[in-house]
């Protein structure tokens, strides 16, 4: 038992000593780090939000509208394609939530208006009898929708809350309808949840060439029916070239609209007219995809409802080789020129993108589709200051507690099996830091608590074996034989015991969100590495140290 | 260099098992009264569980002032308010119960828009029976500024919302329950506004309705989980009486801890939750290490009369129970002692945890393996490793 061969030795020692490695970066002072390399001196523990201060909100879409005007649009649809397909109907009614009904006038055109409904659209669902036929979205289509929307609305977000790019927003999907949204070192988050609440606005409007044609970025007097509208691009270089200019804009109060930008700021601007050709609402969808024929070139297509298809149609037979502007919040994304009407419903935009531009692109127009609402319905916030207090908190009593601990091992256990004992939770709370690291776990305020319980906890491993040691050296026993049975005998405990508790630390992380989580990360890394570092690392001391002392009598 | 001293080393034998019946009536009594209490004087829950607000604030000079804080916060109509110090003078944990979306919200909402968007904005509720709310705008105003104003109450205005025509009102329709939700943020928004001048806001939670009953659910579901897995483990290992046994006196100490939070009125948060399935978890650890010494001893002692038996295993596990029980005690100790506010209660629940906890595993679970009867023969042939350790033993002496 306690003869190791000399490989394991090397492997346990190995593995403690990578542990502290990886744990290393997380306790050394940042001027010291600041000469290490980024690779290492960046794979350091997260703090979370309550230690490091910062903002975290749970948002809840508001899905069940988002739908409901998705299947407005999709009723008009129908309506154009019955009367097209001259089926005779009384109406077509939403039914809140999941499908619409179309009520026949005469039973017998059934066939006939079922042809027209999957003209639309032939993933829907029929059913009914007679004269009504029921229309809805399979529960697939449901989910994908409801996925989108949800993409959609991380999208808006993640433009709106990151605008100035001095944030590191962490926006994630949580369960079907809720998005998460963490924004640490955050002061003040009047602006921030301002921003939650606007959603983007996305306008089509054709550019007016014959201003255009003068070749000024910004011409001295526009037409009344035109205004000047920044370009994407403008404003990113705007922002590059003179960040106070790009300040300001921000902070106005109140907004400035584009033409003002345009004529303080002088970013490149278009031309267009002010008439909205289609709006956002309008929009279905858009997608990055490849052209069918040419090679396959990256393309981005998009999808109007039934009166954004015929506004689209009318204007852009109107306007063959002119550009259309697609404005989203006040600048210019993209400014296409019309190659042939678009009628029909669905178009795409062609040019020389790559892959990233088109999905870039695609994104940016399906972040002005009709967006959702988003309600905060879970909020925590905490100041710097806060969070440097609970990081003092956490710090002192973990401190004390691990001290404490160690010292009541030394007196009961004298300074060798004392000194293992504790050496080994040493060893054990680096591995749980060193853990964490790898995991790319957050330590929060819960989660030093559960470090200061693991600290009790890990030591009663070796309290169990020495105890049992004890027993065996009572009974008569050579001090090697007392220490290798002890161990033996002790180990079934251990494993029960830490097993039991290691079902509790996984239920809780399972069933536990925010503060239990945090806690139960700790608690849970902390057992497992303790198995280790109890058993295998102090065996491991105990070998060295018998095989180099070989005491007559043990002082346990 | 010191010699070990030997702190829990007991000569006499306790005869443990032979007050089980005073510890039977003692335990009962405790966990009739901790149910008692839960349904009479009820739990103190945390804004996690019941929803709310809660604000901590600090005076930007010198101490936080209670009365008048709690004069001005109750008057802004945002219902029950609750105040206390927290970890010093200056700062006030301020407690606004959870919003119902009620027609006083509105109201406020109102305030908030004066406030925030410019005097003369006008907020009333929409239809009786839906959660609608309807802006009217001082003066004309585009899109982009109706959106900018509306915002500002924690409103999201859609394109189709917008005012059509010459109208300045637009309204924004929402469920009643949507509605509770959005009155969290304009709850937050009004002491914002009422105390802002005067004090630092360091830190706000607000749970609204729809998780807090989430959060009660899926904890009452963790707590069920974990002792239905643990006895499950158990059971497995050893035998059903030992899970039994277990069981028995997991329940005994989550009830009992629940006992504490209702007499000491401990916020019951979250933390706290953690803290209690922790205590289940932390019970069980104490209460399978004797149970493995009774097996053990079970194996080698056939023909020992059962309680004999068990006062053996606990005497002989004694010094390991009390020795563990003082490392995790001071360890809870110091974040009692300086853990901050935040852990208070969770320190606290756990320190009183570690105490039952060692409780339990003796005068529950063994007690309750000598009520159900536990017979040396019902007990399952020792596994492999069992076998070699019995050898080695053999072997040794």
């Amino acid at each position: 038992m306690l003869n190791l061969p000399r490989w394991q030795t090397i492997v346990i020692a190995g593995i403690t000593l990578l542990s502290a490695l990886f744990a290393l970066p997380n306790l050394l002072p940042s001027s010291v780090l600041d000469h290490m390399p980024h690779w290492y001196s960046s794979s350091r523990i997260n703090l979370g939000l309550d230690l490091r201060g910062g903002a975290h909100f749970l948002l809840e879409a508001d899905l069940r509208s988002v739908l409901n005007e998705r299947l407005t649009n999709l009723s008009d649809s129908m309506r154009a394609e019955l009367r097209k397909q001259q089926v005779p109907f009384k109406d077509v009614t939403v039914e809140p939530g999941r499908a619409l009904v179309v009520n026949l006038r005469d039973e017998s055109t059934r066939s006939k208006a079922i042809e027209a409904i999957r003209a639309v659209d032939p993933s829907l669902v029929i059913s009914g009898t007679g004269d009504t036929i029921r229309v809805a979205y399979s529960d697939q289509e449901m989910a994908k929708k409801k996925k989108e929307v949800i993409d959609q609305s991380i999208e808006i977000l993640r433009r709106r809350v990151d605008e100035t790019g001095t944030l590191e927003p962490t926006i994630t999907r949580q369960g079907d309808e809720r998005i998460l949204l963490q924004v640490p070192g955050i002061k003040d988050t009047t602006d921030l949840k301002r921003k939650i609440n606007q959603t983007a606005k996305l306008t089509f409007h054709l550019v007016n060439e014959d201003v255009a044609a003068t070749g000024q970025n910004i011409p001295q007097t526009v037409p009344p029916t035109t205004y000047l509208v920044p370009t994407r691009e403008g404003m990113q270089e705007l922002r590059r070239t003179n960040p106070k200019a790009w300040e300001d804009i921000q902070s106005a109060n109140p907004r400035l609209s584009p033409e003002q930008i345009c004529r303080r700021y002088q970013p490149q601007c278009l031309p267009v007219l002010k008439r909205v050709v289609v709006g956002g609402e309008d929009l279905d969808d858009s997608k990055a995809t490849f052209e069918q024929q040419q090679g396959g070139r990256p393309i981005i297509s998009f999808t109007f409802n039934s009166a954004g298809g015929r506004a689209f149609c009318a204007a852009t037979r109107a306007n063959i080789g002119k550009r259309l502007a697609i404005q989203l919040d006040g600048e210019i994304i993209s400014a296409p020129v019309v190659q042939s009407a678009i009628c029909g419903g669905s178009g795409i935009i062609t040019g020389s993108f790559t892959t990233q531009q088109t999905q870039e692109q695609s994104l940016l127009l399906r972040s002005g589709a009709l967006p959702a609402t988003l309600t905060i319905i879970q909020e925590s916030t905490v100041g710097a200051d806060l969070g440097a207090d609970a990081i003092q908190a956490g710090t002192v009593a973990a401190l004390v507690g691990t001290l404490l601990v160690a010292i009541f091992m030394f007196v009961a256990y004298g300074p060798v099996f004392g000194g293992f004992a504790n050496l080994a939770m040493l060893v054990n709370l680096l591995m749980v830091f060193a853990g964490m690291s790898i995991l790319g776990a957050s330590l929060t305020l819960p989660g030093i608590a559960g470090l200061v319980l693991t600290a009790g906890l890990a030591v009663d491993a070796n309290v169990l074996i020495y105890e049992r040691v004890r027993e065996e050296k009572a009974l008569g026993r050579s001090p090697f034989s007392s220490l290798a049975t002890g161990y033996e005998k002790a180990m079934s405990a251990i494993i029960d015991a830490n097993l039991t508790t290691l079902v509790a630390g996984v239920l809780l992380f399972g069933f536990g969100s925010g503060p239990i989580r945090g806690f139960a990360t700790t608690l849970t890394l902390g057992i497992i590495t303790s198995m280790f570092s109890s058993t295998i690392f102090t065996r491991m001391l105990l070998s060295v140290w018998v095989r180099w002392r070989r005491p007559s009598e043990l002082v346990i | 260099m010191w010699k070990p001293v030997r702190l829990f080393a007991f000569k006499r034998k306790f005869d443990f098992l032979g007050q089980r019946r005073i510890a039977l009536i003692l335990s009962t009594l405790i966990n009739i009264v901790s149910i008692v209490g839960v349904f009479t004087i009820g739990l103190n829950f945390g804004i996690d569980f019941k929803g709310g607000i809660a604000i901590q604030a600090k005076a930007k000079d010198g101490k936080a002032e209670l009365d008048q804080l709690r004069n001005t916060v109750g008057a802004l109509g945002v219902g029950e308010v609750s105040l206390q110090e927290f970890g010093d003078p200056s700062t006030v944990l301020i407690r606004v119960q959870r919003q119902e979306g009620d027609n006083q919200c509105v109201a406020g909402a109102q305030r908030v828009m004066q406030k925030r968007a410019g005097p003369g904005w006008l907020v009333k509720p929409g239809a009786a029976g839906t959660g609608d709310v309807e802006f009217t705008a001082p003066a004309a105003l585009d899109g982009a500024n109706w959106r900018d104003a509306v915002s500002r109450v924690g409103l999201t205005l859609q394109e189709r919302q917008l005012p059509r025509g010459t109208t300045n009102t637009a309204k924004v329709d929402m469920s009643v329950e949507q509605r509770a939700e959005w009155c969290q943020q304009v709850a937050i928004k009004l002491v914002e506004d009422a105390i802002g001048t005067n004090y630092e806001l360091r830190g706000t939670e607000s749970v609204g309705p729809k998780i807090g009953d989430e959060l009660m659910r899926s904890g009452i579901w963790a707590v069920i989980a974990t002792m239905v897995a643990i006895a499950i483990y158990v059971w497995v290992r050893f035998e059903w009486q030992f899970a039994v046994g277990a069981l028995i006196a997991m329940l005994h100490d989550v009830i009992s801890t629940i006992g504490i939070f209702v007499l000491f009125q401990l916020d019951f948060s979250l933390t706290a939750l953690a803290a209690v399935l922790t205590i289940a978890g932390y019970s069980i650890n104490d209460t399978v290490v004797i149970f493995d010494r009774v097996r053990e001893n079970m194996r080698r002692y056939k023909k020992m009369p059962l309680l004999d038996l068990l006062n053996q295993s606990i005497n002989e596990t004694l010094s390991r129970t009390m020795m563990t029980s003082a490392t995790v005690f001071v360890a809870v100790g110091a974040l009692v002692l300086f853990g901050g506010p935040v852990l208070h209660s969770f320190s606290i629940a756990m320190l009183w945890g570690v105490i039952v906890g060692t409780y339990s595993s003796v005068w529950v679970a063994c007690a309750g393996l000598v009520y159900l009867g536990l017979r040396a023969d019902q007990l399952r042939p020792a596994d492999d490793k069992a076998d070699k350790a019995d050898k080695t033993e053999q072997a040794g002496a």
